[in-house]
């Protein structure tokens, strides 16, 4: 009878972890807890026991996680793209902490170390990633993309050479930061963002936010952003926007807008930011940048678009599309540890790692308008 | 006056003893006349050029058709054509590298070489462009025109007017695969085997491309493909239903993954395929222009890092081009299909071949 019990616990252990390690004794004292999305819009905080510590891992005590429009897409559907939750699995992925164990063999950390983590371990075999290109990887494992457990947890465990140490003036929570920010500086280099390149970004949320801090970071002289929320705008010009400009959500007043654009900025206009996806925003953008001129797609609002390609490439606007970032965290903590790129005034809600701290945080991030990063110190 | 005008009044104008120049003049819908074609004065850096060689494009075919192509509109009668060769009769005072009788290649295009666009070389961008048969710019299917020296290149001797002629649309092949970064690494996927889709196959080989797969609805055009080298041809339809299971056949007939896909259609159905064939990473190239807007899946691409890259044109690809004739590298005969005269029954019966389609690839005219 005990051996039957133990052995459904040891099941539900391994169910609760993925299935994929060994079941161990918990240790005296206190449980590794994560936020486990269970099911459409239900989060439990519950036991997660984590996988052995590899030679080359490191474990994390997490400090501080920020919420993405994506944990909040899994959070409200149980999928996002053709990612889709089948079992109960921990959310969050941008974040940041404390050193507490080390493998065998890791030699750039200590315990003690406080470090940032790029959530994504590719397989580092196949040929995109030998080509450096590994966030193309087929076989990615991404904490919080099904199904792959996320960090939104006491403790996590991680390869080493994914995680970054901060510098003492960086915090915790900057460094959960590097993962948003990290969008930003992955698409002003795929866009060529320089002290030559005219900005426009289409969206002043999250995405765009961080866009424009790393587009002005890349010496974009001139940025105009456009969003239809005028809140979002007047943080948008707080955050350095030479022009902010509210647009509308009818396709209708898509050319009207675009001379708007056009007169905002002055000269043409040579890279534009779509931070949101939809058939109006990449219309906008299409029109509005200059022959010869660069369209970076970063908002995944939609996923087929009804857009004018035809001009655009009559003009040569070619259009580059941005998944996530590869190499980014030396650049982003290096910005913001000289200061270039300050991204706390961003941190718009912050949350304890409760039940009801997870619950109210999602619906904060959810809501949008003045929430721009929720952030969990745990 | 650019690029010359009707002329108006007798034939008298012309000096006594000189034919009068004659030019096909696009006067309203499905209607060419030849009629005398008034040409400019020869400017210090021009030439005149006894044009010998003319092709026929698509975009030619739709003037004629609708007095429209995109945002050109045809508004008072326009000499049509642009793909030429000729031999220079004349040449400006300041002409140093061109003589009479040299054989040359026209590129049609004459940009202002002021703008940013210009002067960073991306001059086909330039908005104040003058292209012949692109209106209100007098085209060249006449027996002169007057043009400047600099956009005219001269044939090697091994290469032929006809030849000369076809730099023009493999300009546009060029200029694609140089835009996609062709080259001994990149497998190709070519959607469409018209005259676009043909010349962008051959450009690649000659890039180095290593394999190449061709897609059409026409079998005609699929064997000409495959009669000019191309790796692997797939039949695909015209039902955008298809595309899943078409791209299943791509990437069957192309194993290691596509790096690049040009389009050179230019249909929903036609990107659609190209961005969920293409791997990620790579490119969609779109030289073909059917619809304006399209309704395509672009957000998966996007997150897949496929970009698109637009081809309007091309920009110094006649030097490479001649290159690629002369050396043999690239064999433009085979798309030659028809051959007319330049009098007013081969002028109708030319245009009405090439808007055939079907087994007409090139219809190239001989003055």
């Amino acid at each position: 009878m005990q051996d039957r019990i133990r052995e459904r616990e040891r099941e539900r252990e391994r169910e609760m972890s993925g299935g994929i390690v060994e079941v161990k004794e918990h240790k005296d004292g206190e449980e590794n807890m994560a936020a486990w999305l269970v099911g459409i819009k239900t989060l439990k905080i519950e036991p997660y026991h984590l996988p052995p510590l590899g030679p080359h891992d490191v474990k994390v005590q997490i400090k501080a996680l920020g919420i993405c429009g994506s944990d909040v897409h899994h959070f409200k559907n149980m999928r996002c793209a053709n990612f889709i939750v089948k079992k109960p699995m921990v959310i969050g992925h941008e974040c940041a902490g404390i050193i507490e164990e080390v493998g065998s063999q890791v030699k750039t950390l200590a315990v003690g170390d406080r470090v940032a983590l790029e959530p994504g371990i590719s397989c580092r075999r196949c040929n995109l990633c030998k080509d450096g290109r590994y966030n193309l990887c087929p076989e990615m494992k991404f904490f919080g993309s099904p199904p792959t457990n996320g960090s939104l947890a006491n403790k996590v465990v991680h390869p080493e050479y994914l995680c970054f140490k901060l510098p003492d003036n960086v915090s915790l929570e900057e460094g959960a930061m590097c993962e948003p920010l990290s969008v930003g500086v992955h698409a002003c280099r795929r866009a060529n963002i320089s002290p030559e390149t005219n900005v426009l970004i289409v969206g002043a949320g999250p995405i765009g936010l961080i866009v424009l801090l790393a587009a002005r970071a890349f010496g974009a002289p001139r940025i105009v952003i456009v969003d239809v929320d005028d809140c979002r705008l007047s943080i948008a010009k707080n955050l350095g926007a030479d022009e902010t400009i509210q647009v509308s959500t009818n396709i209708q007043d898509v050319c009207e807008e675009v001379v708007k654009l056009q007169s905002a900025m002055g000269s043409g206009i040579d890279v534009s930011f779509d931070c949101v996806g939809l058939n109006k925003t990449m219309s906008t953008a299409l029109n509005a940048t200059r022959s010869g001129g660069k369209v970076c797609l970063i908002g995944l609002a939609q996923s087929e678009t009804t857009v004018p390609l035809t001009p655009a490439t009559v003009r040569e606007v070619d259009v580059i599309g941005i998944f996530r970032y590869r190499n980014t965290w030396p650049l982003c903590i290096e910005l913001l540890k000289t200061g270039k790129i300050d991204v706390k005034p961003l941190i718009t809600h912050r949350f304890g790692f409760s039940q009801k701290g997870v619950e109210d945080a999602f619906e904060t991030s959810a809501s949008g308008r003045s929430a721009i990063k929720v952030m969990f110190n745990l | 006056m650019g690029k010359g005008g009707m002329s108006h009044g007798s034939a008298g104008e012309a000096k006594d003893g000189e034919e009068e120049n004659m030019a096909a003049w696009l006067l309203g819908i499905n209607t060419l006349k030849i009629q005398p074609f008034k040409l400019p004065p020869l400017g210090p850096h021009d030439v005149k050029i006894r044009v010998k060689a003319v092709g026929i494009c698509g975009s030619d075919v739709h003037y004629l058709k609708t007095l429209r192509c995109a945002d050109f509109i045809v508004k008072e009668p326009m000499v049509i054509g642009h793909e030429c060769a000729g031999i220079i009769e004349e040449v400006g005072s300041e002409v140093k590298k061109l003589v009479p009788g040299d054989r040359v290649a026209l590129e049609p295009g004459i940009s202002c070489w002021r703008c940013n666009l210009c002067k960073e070389g991306r001059y086909n961008l330039c908005p104040e462009m003058k292209f012949f048969a692109t209106p209100p710019v007098h085209g060249s299917l006449a027996n002169q025109v007057v043009h400047p020296a600099d956009l005219c290149f001269k044939l090697p001797g091994s290469v032929s007017l006809e030849e000369g002629a076809m730099c023009e649309p493999l300009s546009v092949g060029v200029h694609a695969c140089r835009r996609a970064n062709i080259g001994p690494e990149t497998n190709v996927l070519v959607m469409g085997a018209g005259p676009i889709g043909l010349v962008t196959m051959l450009a690649a080989r000659a890039f180095g491309a290593p394999r190449i797969v061709i897609v059409d609805v026409d079998d005609h055009r699929l064997s000409v493909a495959k009669e000019l080298g191309a790796d692997d041809i797939v039949k695909v339809s015209t039902n955008i239903q298809d595309v899943a299971e078409e791209v299943s056949q791509i990437h069957k007939a192309m194993e290691p993954g596509i790096d690049v896909t040009f389009d050179c259609a230019g249909f929903n159905k036609t990107m659609s395929t190209a961005l969920s064939a293409t791997r990620a990473g790579g490119k969609v190239c779109l030289v073909g222009m059917g619809h304006s807007e399209m309704t395509v899946p672009l957000t998966p691409a996007a997150a897949r890092e496929v970009d698109v890259v637009g081809i309007f044109r091309y920009k110094n690809t006649w030097p490479l081009c001649l290159e690629f004739i002369s050396s043999g590298k690239i064999d433009v005969k085979p798309l030659i299909t028809h051959r007319f005269g330049f009098s007013q029954k081969e002028v109708e019966e030319a245009f009405e071949t090439s808007a055939g389609g079907g087994n007409a690839i090139k219809v190239m005219f001989n003055l």
